[in-house]
């Protein structure tokens, strides 16, 4: 989610950031099976969502500093998802939780509209996403997400990114010298 | 007892235990190999040995899970001999000595960091458990134990006989590294 909204601001301003959480580089914020609710804000560090199939890794998303990241399939339901969340280095979250975040939004039509423009983004990148998982040439993988999220190759090591292209680290890196 | 609750308490447990190998495989292999005395284990030892309950435990638990009936009775009761076990294996604030039998002593061999990714797996294939457990009847479904051909325990004491043994090992593992 990229994120320079009105919402934001305003859990800013009535202070409504529930907690301060600190990841160690590897450490779990979420695993398969659990629930979580909350909606977090990255202030430092990046995090990758994936879930694990058969013991293999698939990468769905990534979360960097100045992000909003959630399990969204939990946050939605308020049930157990198989999202795993794992901080990628060291990694600072602001905490807000589904209750307070409701409240907040039903207040003003404003912040309804915000919120409601953020999950359009939210679909219209997974249509983006669910399109590069259809694509089957590995190179045109790399190059609609290399034009979309230029970012990603700056922030997240290669061997995430090659996960979350479906393909090896050793076919990614050819492709980023040719 | 809950049984949605204890679920998501076992899978919390499981949760702070990746996060605690995680940890342990930034370590060196001269750290994880470290031992107070000649009797006494390294980490390494410790995770070995744990491998070895959850290579009995974890296709035991799998086969009593897939042959049980979907339930949606909310409620767990511990055996008698379940829940003891239970007790005394769930660690305290001062880790109390306890004695290992022969089968399950893990000193004097050759191990290195695989041990940690053999028993991340295993904890991975746990937290797919768990979600499958959350949907059969705790105290009805039964397993063998690793001890006895003669008796067999509660699938939720089973559950938590395993994950409270992984977090006291795993405790002191990390006294072992200091």
């Amino acid at each position: 989610m990229k994120e320079s909204f009105i919402l934001l601001d305003e859990i800013d301003a009535h202070n409504l950031w529930q907690k301060k959480v600190t990841l160690k580089r590897n450490e779990y914020l979420k695993v398969a099976g659990s629930i979580d609710t909350n909606l977090y804000f990255i202030v430092s560090g990046s995090l990758r969502i994936f879930v694990i199939n058969e013991l293999e890794e698939h990468t769905i998303r990534f979360g960097y500093k100045n992000n909003l990241i959630a399990s969204l399939d939990s946050f939605i339901s308020e049930q157990a998802s198989n999202y795993y969340i794992q901080a990628i280095k060291e990694t600072t979250l602001k905490v807000i939780e589904k209750p307070t975040l409701k409240i907040l939004i039903n207040s003003s039509s404003a912040l309804q509209e915000n919120w409601n423009s953020a999950l359009e983004q939210i679909i219209f990148q997974q249509l983006e996403r669910e399109q590069d998982i259809l694509v089957s040439s590995p190179l045109q993988r790399y190059q609609r997400v290399l034009r979309r999220s230029p970012q990603l190759f700056q922030e997240i090591p290669n061997k995430h990114i090659a996960s979350y292209l479906r393909m090896s680290p050793e076919t990614l890196s050819r492709l980023k010298k040719s | 007892m809950d049984k949605n609750k204890l679920i998501a308490a076992l899978i919390d447990v499981t949760k702070q235990n990746l996060n605690s190998t995680e940890e342990l495989l930034k370590m060196s292999l001269e750290t994880l190999n470290k031992k107070e005395n000649s009797k006494s284990w390294s980490a390494l030892e410790c995770i070995s040995h744990l491998n070895i309950y959850g290579t009995f435990y974890l296709p035991e638990i799998e086969n009593a899970i897939s042959k049980a009936a979907i339930s949606t009775i909310n409620n767990f009761k511990s055996g008698v001999l379940g829940g003891y076990f239970v007790k005394l294996i769930t660690p305290t604030k001062k880790l109390s000595k306890m004695k290992t039998l022969d089968k399950f002593n893990p000193i004097g061999s050759t191990i290195d960091k695989k041990v940690l990714i053999t028993f991340k797996e295993q904890q991975i294939k746990m937290l797919a458990l768990l979600t499958k457990a959350s949907q059969v009847n705790l105290t009805k479904v039964k397993t063998a134990v690793s001890i006895s051909k003669f008796i067999n325990m509660r699938l939720g004491d089973t559950l938590q006989f395993v994950i409270y043994h992984n977090q006291r090992h795993l405790l002191q593992a990390n006294k072992a590294i200091k």
